[in-house]
């Protein structure tokens, strides 16, 4: 409780905990605003075409589909959250403040547990966002199904795990290289570039290893929405069979990496 | 003299680089300890060790009798190097981060620290915005809150004006005087000098001498003396019985004896008795500056 009180000082006076609030706030409605008008001018025709789309597509953002199509189209955008937990790691380098908060009094497991409450922090508002948004749709838009609105209510703890764990791997890329910008620039390009090109080029040689990837681990977590499963139903149904043993997986890699955070920080001079 | 702090064989190397090799010493309670050694001499890195914020290859220490663990670390206020702050965050917020990982003081020692180091007109100003003496001038705030029994300073005066340096002079002699135990490294001899009771002089890696100050710089007898004739009187001591060395100090000249030795008023008698009268007669302590120079001089 004293590491959750020492960090919330840290962090409640820092600007950019603040701006990255807002843009999460503003980012995820926001995303999820422009696939629901692609998916409303698609579907509000009275022509066939629009008939079509209703039926291929049904209802993602009504209740209980809400939980799961938010999670996805969020899920996207984890870079937000994630420049802030690179930032926050980074600067106690750069203020030399980790070595501070030891010699003040902190042990070194302590510091890194401290980490764990911040990503824990930031994925949880982050994960509370996202609820938020998918709350907000699941009201909006009303469908058939909206009795059953708990029904694909699993996706938030699976938001909180995916967020956490790939919060944890950007933690992890500001802890090894000490610098914002250059730990930066290799999530972004890792997670937008170099991953999705290694998934697809397995993928397209049908090589399984590519689901063991670190971000694509937790990435299985949250499949595409229901829709998905019209254009490709096998491998759809497998994406969501995969899912359970994907927690398992996450937990063991995210466990894996604090792990060595601490292993690292007991041995590294400060 | 019970111990605050005790090294034993502390070694910490970078590479093929020896920062410290086999170092121990112990400092005792209430003493104010400097620690001098030129840059590179391992001071900074031996504070580290003894503070956590590096790791040692082999030896150990003891704080307060005790392995140094977080519990030790919390009853010493520390300043390491450079003042380490949250740039964002005001003077009262990242001492408020000191005293609660520190468990020293309440939010009313904060007031008084900043007090004691002259920030409380900009006490809510941010650190991005401080000078670097106001930056330096908190980490000594922040290493006082909460009243402290042991007090580590790694070059205190760094970045200070002349009235700053003064004024933290007379902040470690008033400490002391209050019975606190201050362990400060530093280059600056005549701040040593003026302020430690004891002292620990190192060079590349190495302890060269630690102990009381004046244990350390007494191992020599130097007596100045001065008359109508120095020539006759240089040519008068050269052979005289205990004289190691004559040396000419500007106007005066320098007779040194093996420590404990040298008697005044047979120096006084022996040139009255061959017609030399003197008008300067000083029993000199080495100066800590000298004995440094001599020590570290290769």
């Amino acid at each position: 409780m004293s590491l959750i009180k020492i960090e919330w000082l840290k962090i409640k006076k820092y600007p950019a905990f603040w701006w990255m609030l807002g843009i999460v706030a503003l980012t995820y409605p926001g995303v999820n605003l422009l696939f629901y008008n692609v998916y409303q001018q698609l579907t509000t025709k009275k022509d066939f075409t629009s008939t079509i789309a209703k039926q291929l597509f049904g209802n993602p953002f009504a209740f209980p589909e809400t939980w799961h199509s938010v999670a996805f189209f969020s899920s996207c955008f984890v870079i937000v959250p994630a420049i802030l937990v690179i930032m926050m790691i980074t600067n106690e380098y750069q203020y030399k403040t980790h070595r501070q908060n030891v010699i003040d009094g902190w042990s070194r497991n302590q510091f890194i547990t401290s980490k764990i409450l911040d990503v824990a922090i930031i994925a949880i508002v982050a994960s509370i966002m996202y609820a938020a948004t998918a709350t907000g749709y699941g009201l909006t838009v009303k469908d058939d199904n909206t009795a059953k609105w708990s029904e694909e209510i699993k996706y938030i703890p699976l938001f909180v795990l995916q967020t956490f764990a790939q919060l944890t791997i950007a933690f992890l890329l500001g802890f090894l290289i000490k610098k914002a910008f250059i730990a930066l620039g290799i999530f972004v390009f890792y997670f937008a570039i170099v991953e999705n090109i290694i998934v697809g080029f397995l993928g397209f040689k049908k090589i399984a290893a590519a689901r063991f990837l670190p971000l694509e681990v937790s990435d299985k977590l949250i499949p595409g929405p229901k829709f998905f499963g019209r254009f490709n139903e096998e491998g759809y149904k497998l994406s969501l069979s995969q899912i359970n043993e994907h927690i398992v997986y996450t937990i063991v890699l995210t466990v894996a990496i604090w792990a060595l955070c601490y292993y690292i920080y007991k041995k590294r001079d400060l | 003299m019970e111990s605050i702090l005790e090294l034993s064989s502390i070694t910490k190397s970078y590479g093929k680089i020896k920062a410290l090799q086999n170092v121990s010493y112990q400092v005792p309670r209430g003493s104010v300890f400097g620690i001098l050694g030129p840059n590179g001499s391992g001071k900074t890195t031996m504070l580290g060790i003894v503070l956590n914020a590096l790791q040692s290859d082999s030896g150990n220490f003891t704080w307060f009798g005790q392995p140094g663990s977080p519990a030790t670390r919390q009853r010493i206020g520390s300043l390491l190097e450079t003042p380490n702050f949250y740039h964002y965050l005001s003077a009262v917020d990242n001492l408020k981060i000191t005293q609660a990982i520190s468990h020293r003081g309440n939010e009313a020692d904060i007031h008084k620290a900043l007090e004691t180091v002259k920030l409380t007109e900009r006490k809510h100003s941010k650190f991005s915005t401080y000078s670097l003496g106001m930056k330096q001038r908190l980490a000594i705030g922040a290493a006082l809150l909460g009243n402290p029994e042991v007090i580590v300073f790694d070059e205190p005066t760094n970045g200070l004006d002349p009235v700053g340096i003064l004024e933290i002079r007379e902040l470690i002699k008033e400490l002391a005087s209050q019975g606190k135990t201050i362990i400060m490294a530093s280059h600056l001899l005549d701040e040593v000098e003026k302020v430690c009771t004891h002292v620990a002089i190192m060079k590349r890696g190495t302890l060269l001498t630690a102990g009381a100050v004046d244990e350390v710089l007494a191992n020599e007898d130097i007596v100045e003396i001065n008359g109508n004739n120095n020539e006759g009187l240089k040519r008068l001591f050269t052979n005289y019985t205990g004289v190691t060395q004559v040396k000419q100090h500007g106007d005066h000249l320098q007779l040194f004896f093996t420590f404990g030795t040298a008697n005044l008023e047979a120096i006084n008698q022996h040139c009255f008795n061959n017609g030399i009268v003197l008008n300067h007669l000083l029993l000199k302590k080495k100066s800590l500056e000298t004995k440094f120079f001599e020590l570290t001089n290769d």
